[in-house]
């Protein structure tokens, strides 16, 4: 942790976030949250939080700029200029000085950062995922073995919020009859991109099956390096939207359409859950991947060590397709043609 | 020699910064849109390409120095020429994109970008408006 | 005297900056949520505030000079085998255990002595506990976003706007005017073209 760095780094954060707040060109302030995301991922870099950094690039920096930037376009693109009334506003002040007057009153009491006998380091859960974790499951990366096996039931819900995500758009803004004509139009030979710039769809001809391949590698190698299931995931689904950016939204489709797209999803539960099952059926309870060694090979660890690669290629199934699934609704308010 | 491999690495990322400043002063202070397109696109590759070379560099001492981890260093270096060879190719690609987006913006009023609101303000006044803000 | 409590002083600032930073994240969010008139304003706000929260648990499992939560295997899983005394599996680790128990060969004990501060138990590792937590709540907010970016698009359908106090006058009129029938989808009528 270079102090240098991560003063100068939680300077600029704050300064950004409060022009992101303030640009009226909502364009702008999309862009600008997209630097926050960065420079955000560069502090936990930093500190240490590679997996976490990953992720806040893939998803905050990237998903979550081009979806804003999608719903900007759909809708107004300049705001401000409007005079409400201040009463709310100057209540909310009031309310946050308090609030943050509290907070830092209270962090004078907070252990100092980075001190290796803080409560929470020194918390006896911790210190066994750092050294038992290892021996029990083989996998070196040890968030990813915290998260698929210590704590695979939160991940199962937490695909499933994915898995729900993706549901509540296609109910809040999906049209239901221009995509019953998608259907039959997505099934004609249409030349690849007839009026996308040239320069730009083929680097993204070389780029995607690089990226697509990337992401299978981050997935399968997070055990051994920074990765696993979501941000293989978001890279593959991102892979899909850049496709969708350079041929045309039509393309992307033809590859991937919408209700496979959904069927891949909920493959990607049932083969998470139906693992859990597998192993209750076994004998054991519910995700309890020891079991397993009876079917898999290569003793325990192996066994919990193989179930952890399975059940994130599931994570990685919802992932992709969902974040797909949100960027093509919200490209094109639900009616899955034209668009950004 | 580790103090020759520290020079080459510092020297590559200086001028790698060296030609960030550029970058931004030509960003903040050229006139147009093009121009400062061109400015960024240009400069932001070449300074990139050259900080991750010398990390690249930095990198490498390790590879004649600790003879236990050779070949995790020679990966960690084909990675970062990996990536140094995939930003030559993306970079240049998302200038363009922005460039082209900002010419079909300007002459082509009838399919813009932006939404077209019945009391918003128009293209020309929101590009002006940008363009005020910032002189 | 003056000069060590100014270092001390510094030295305690900066084991609180990120908790402070990550205050102030907060209540920038929050503000933004409660106060800002334009719906994609308030969904930035929300994304700060959960990036906020972020940025405290990660400062809180965080370690000085500590390595990155990947453990380093191959000669340590020997180190962590020795250390547990565990009965040798092979005859390498037997043949270092012999090694060790007998006068320490020069190459090995040099070896031994390099890898000693690699095993598990003296290197220290960040605190994986809250990075596993916060993977999740990274990709549940990116959900949330999406859904919620939905939901302007459909406000603004329905509505015509994306400004509050707008939006808040539209409903307003549609339920005062006792002709215009507010639960019917306006999306076919209404929408204003892109």
């Amino acid at each position: 942790m270079i102090w240098q760095l991560d003063l100068i780094l939680l300077i600029f954060l704050v300064i950004t976030a409060l022009i992101s707040l303030r640009v009226r060109d909502l364009l702008g302030a999309s862009m600008v949250f997209g630097i926050y995301s960065f420079l955000i991922c560069l502090l936990w870099a930093g500190m240490g939080a590679v997996d976490v950094a990953f992720t806040e690039a893939a998803v905050g920096a990237g998903v979550s700029t081009v979806i804003l930037v999608a719903t900007v376009y759909h809708t107004r693109r300049v705001t401000g200029g409007h005079k409400r009334a201040s009463g709310m506003k100057v209540l909310s002040l009031l309310l946050m000085l308090v609030l943050g007057g509290v907070l830092l009153h209270a962090s004078g009491d907070f252990p100092a950062l980075g001190d290796p006998t803080s409560p929470a380091n020194d918390h006896p859960v911790a210190q066994y995922y750092i050294e038992g974790s290892y021996q029990d499951t083989k996998v070196p990366n040890l968030v990813t073995s915290v998260l698929a096996d210590y704590r695979g039931y939160d991940t199962l819900f937490e695909t499933v919020v994915v898995f729900v995500a993706g549901i509540g758009i296609l109910a809040v803004i999906g049209v239901p009859t221009a995509r019953m004509r998608r259907e039959e139009v997505c099934g004609d030979t249409a030349q690849f991109g007839e009026d996308s710039d040239l320069i730009i769809l083929q680097t993204c001809r070389l780029v995607v099956p690089v990226l697509q391949l990337f992401a299978l590698y981050v997935i399968a190698h997070g055990h051994h390096s920074p990765g696993g299931g979501f941000q293989g995931g978001v890279l593959f689904g991102a892979s899909y939207i850049l496709l969708a950016l350079s041929g045309g939204l039509r393309e992307a489709l033809r590859r991937l359409s919408e209700s496979m797209s959904f069927r891949l999803a909920a493959c990607g539960i049932v083969i998470y859950a139906g693992f859990g099952l597998l192993c209750m059926a076994l004998g054991s309870s519910f995700l309890d991947y020891a079991i397993l060694d009876s079917i898999l090979p290569g003793g325990v660890a192996m066994a919990r060590s193989h179930s952890m690669l399975i059940v994130e290629a599931g994570v990685g199934f919802t992932v992709t397709t969902i974040l797909f699934v949100i960027y093509a609704n919200l490209a094109t308010r639900g009616k899955l043609e034209g668009g950004l | 020699m580790s103090l020759f491999f520290d020079i080459l690495a510092g020297s590559l990322m200086a001028a790698g910064l060296i030609f960030f400043v550029g970058t931004v002063t030509g960003m903040l202070r050229f006139p147009d849109f093009y121009t400062r397109m061109h400015a960024g696109g240009k400069g932001d590759t070449l300074s990139t390409i050259l900080i991750l070379l010398g990390a690249a560099v930095h990198v490498s001492e390790d590879f004649f120095h600790d003879p236990i981890h050779q070949w995790g260093v020679l990966l960690v270096m084909v990675k970062i020429l990996g990536i140094a060879a995939f930003l030559m190719l993306t970079s240049p690609t998302s200038t363009h994109a922005l460039m082209r987006a900002g010419f079909e913006d300007a002459h082509e009023t009838d399919e813009t970008v932006v939404d077209k609101d019945q009391d918003g303000p128009s293209l020309e006044e929101l590009q002006s408006r940008t363009w005020e803000e910032r002189s | 005297m003056e000069l060590l409590t100014l270092t001390a002083q510094f030295e305690w600032i900066l084991g609180k900056s990120n908790y402070w930073a990550s205050t102030v994240l907060l209540l920038i969010g929050l503000h933004a949520m409660i106060s800002k008139n334009n719906l994609i304003k308030k969904l930035i706000g929300m994304s700060i505030f959960q990036t906020g929260i972020i940025l405290f648990y990660v400062s809180a499992g965080a370690k000085h000079g500590a390595q990155i939560p990947i453990v380093h295997y191959g000669h340590d899983s020997h180190e962590s085998h020795d250390k547990a005394a565990h009965a040798a599996e092979h005859a390498a680790d037997a043949g270092q255990q012999v090694a060790e128990a007998a006068a320490p060969a020069a190459n090995h004990a040099a070896n031994h002595a390099a890898d000693a501060t690699h095993t598990l138990g003296e290197t220290l590792y960040v605190n994986p506990l809250p990075h596993v937590l916060m993977l999740t709540a990274i990709v549940v907010g990116v959900a949330t976003l999406g859904l919620a970016l939905a939901m302007v698009q459909k406000v603004y359908a329905a509505y015509g706007s994306i400004e509050e106090d707008e939006v808040l006058d539209a409903i307003a009129d549609s339920t005062a005017d006792s002709t215009v029938d507010s639960t019917v989808d306006r999306t076919v009528k209404g929408t204003p073209e892109a």
